[in-house]
């Protein structure tokens, strides 16, 4: 009787444990970010899930043309993942980590759009996106500067156009010109 | 005239009380003092319960209120959680376009 109820139990967790892994897409922060975080003079962390996301929807005025737009934006996304650190001065991380954190969240679902190197080596950027049937549903961005480095991952649907009429939001107007920049560089 | 006052005699002459009346006013009496009681026990009764219902409508207010402005509180400091991200995601795809473009201007050349 006893094995019975273990085995329930045990089958239970199984199938609880896909679901809960369903319900919060965003990844675990990778053990390098503490690392990073932690030499980082300024540290900007974002993780907003599905249910966070609808929430804060509900405190987006209508009104603004601005707020109105990002609401429609991250009411059908899964999820926001942002870290952005600061360092007071270069040479604050070493290329492994960046190629560790890059790592940790390229994974075969993930097509390269834009993968920019200085020549130098100092800075570069990679933006990737999800496809699913044609369609992007995430976006991947790791931007590498000197002092600075940021990763963002938002998971969902997302409209390149849509994310272009948001001008008025700390310059996301650049996020309508995505595609074309990474046409360009395709040149 | 005679007849009159035979008729105030016979009205005015003192009887005695039936046996029953005593008892009759007493219970009557203990009717009164319980009815009373009883009234006094149900207003008590009815005050307590409209009192517990100020209070308990008093106090949900007050719990409304105080859900609803802390909701408001996380709900705003979501907003800004939203607004931030959004922005860092701005800036490092502005960063993208300049390299972008300083990239296309190197090939130019």
């Amino acid at each position: 009787m006893k094995c019975r109820i273990l085995a329930f139990v045990l089958g239970a967790a199984a199938l609880a444990a896909p679901a809960r892994t369903q319900n919060s897409p965003l990844p675990l922060p990778p053990p390098v970010e503490k690392e990073l975080a932690a030499r980082a003079s300024n540290v900007t962390e974002v993780t907003l899930g599905k249910n966070m996301l609808g929430f804060a929807a509900r405190f987006m005025n209508g009104k603004d043309k601005d707020e109105a737009a990002t609401r429609q934006l991250i009411e059908g996304l899964d999820g926001i993942y942002v870290r952005d650190y600061t360092f007071d001065k270069d040479g604050q991380y070493s290329i492994e980590e960046i190629d560790k954190l890059r790592q940790y969240f390229e994974t075969s679902e993930w097509s390269p759009l834009v993968h920019e190197r200085e020549r130098k080596g100092a800075e570069s950027t990679d933006v990737m996106v999800k496809l699913v049937n044609g369609e992007s549903h995430g976006m991947f961005i790791l931007t590498v500067e000197p002092r600075e480095l940021t990763i963002v991952l938002i998971l969902g649907p997302i409209h390149m156009d849509e994310l272009g009429k948001l001008k008025g939001i700390g310059g996301l107007g650049a996020l309508g010109s995505v595609e074309k920049g990474a046409k360009n560089k395709d040149k | 005239m005679e007849e009159f006052e035979q008729e105030l005699r016979q009205a005015f002459e003192r009887r005695p009380a039936p046996p029953s009346l005593k008892r009759k006013l007493m219970d009557r009496r203990a009717d009164q003092r319980g009815t009373q009681r009883r009234r006094g026990h149900i207003q008590l009764w009815q005050r307590l319960a409209a009192s517990l219902i100020l209070v308990a409508l008093v106090s949900g207010a007050a719990e409304w209120v105080r859900h609803d402005r802390e909701e408001r509180r996380q709900g705003e400091a979501a907003r800004q959680q939203v607004l931030t991200a959004l922005r860092v995601t701005g800036r490092a795809l502005d960063h993208m376009n300049t390299q972008l473009a300083a990239h296309d201007r190197t090939e130019q050349r």
